[in-house]
């Protein structure tokens, strides 16, 4: 069996991310490449189970190719990076509703020197929307 | 034995070996990690071959490291590869006897020597 479906309900650690590439062209044991990573087994057996690379033998144990793992978790990292994505002018983060959202009534409430919180409401769940601006000169507001 | 696979054997000497560092000779973690990255040029160099018969291996330790990592290890990054590796033939002899026994302990002690020629490249 072996599986390289990534999914995104892994949380890998920077140290995992660092020490990965150093991983070896051979077939680690799940107990192996939990020290050679510096992470509790049971993280890595969850990791398995979301999709890590890896196969068994006839007698049912578990092997992980060292160079296939190095290059899963990679992948699993610029997946990650390339969710991530920045605000656009008026948008923010809603809390409530685990996306982001045009804020409606935007308000700027100055912090600190430059620094601004644009505060609102979700337009879905009429929660309150915080997100900081650093140069208010530059913002534009959204109508509503 | 899938091709271009390292042999596991040289692998579980290693970590015996540096469980032996550790336990043994005192050796801190952060020394510990440190020469288990230099163990990994000295399993990189047998492949999928047992470290038992290293002594005729083609090139030779210092040749590999020159040919390989020639433009991205430093001269003293060499110095230590060979000393740690030498530093495990001598415990490997010792711990496997019957294993290691086609390796001679002249072979171990010239493993740290760096020719002059070679100093050139680095």
């Amino acid at each position: 069996m072996s599986e390289t479906q990534i999914t995104s309900n892994c949380r890998i650690s920077r140290n995992v991310i660092i020490k990965a590439p150093g991983l070896l062209p051979m077939l680690y044991t799940p107990r192996e490449i939990a020290e050679d990573l510096d992470i509790p087994e049971t993280t890595l057996r969850d990791w398995l189970t979301h999709g890590a690379p890896h196969s068994r033998d006839e007698w049912n144990h578990i092997w992980i190719n060292g160079e296939q793992f190095a290059s899963w978790v990679d992948n699993h990292r610029k997946s990650k990076h390339k969710l991530s994505q920045k605000l656009k002018d008026g948008e923010g983060f809603c809390l409530r509703c685990n996306e982001i959202v045009k804020i409606q009534n935007a308000e700027i409430h100055p912090v600190r020197g430059k620094l601004c919180h644009l505060k609102g409401k979700c337009p879905k769940c009429g929660g309150i929307v915080n997100r900081g601006v650093w140069n208010v000169g530059t913002a534009e507001l959204p109508q509503g | 034995m899938v091709f271009g696979m390292l042999e596991r054997q040289n692998y579980l000497k290693v970590k015996l070996f540096l469980k032996f560092s550790g336990e043994v000779q005192g050796r801190s973690l952060a020394q510990m990690s440190s020469e288990f990255d230099c163990l990994k040029f000295l399993l990189r160099w047998a492949g999928q071959w047992p470290l038992g018969a290293a002594s005729g291996f083609t090139p030779t330790l210092m040749d590999y490291l020159c040919l390989e990592y020639g433009q991205v290890i430093h001269y003293e990054d060499v110095k230590r590869i060979l000393g740690t590796s030498q530093r495990f033939f001598l415990w490997a002899k010792a711990i496997f006897p019957v294993e290691f026994q086609g390796i001679r302990l002249s072979w171990i002690m010239n493993l740290k020597t760096i020719p002059e020629r070679k100093e050139v490249i680095f």
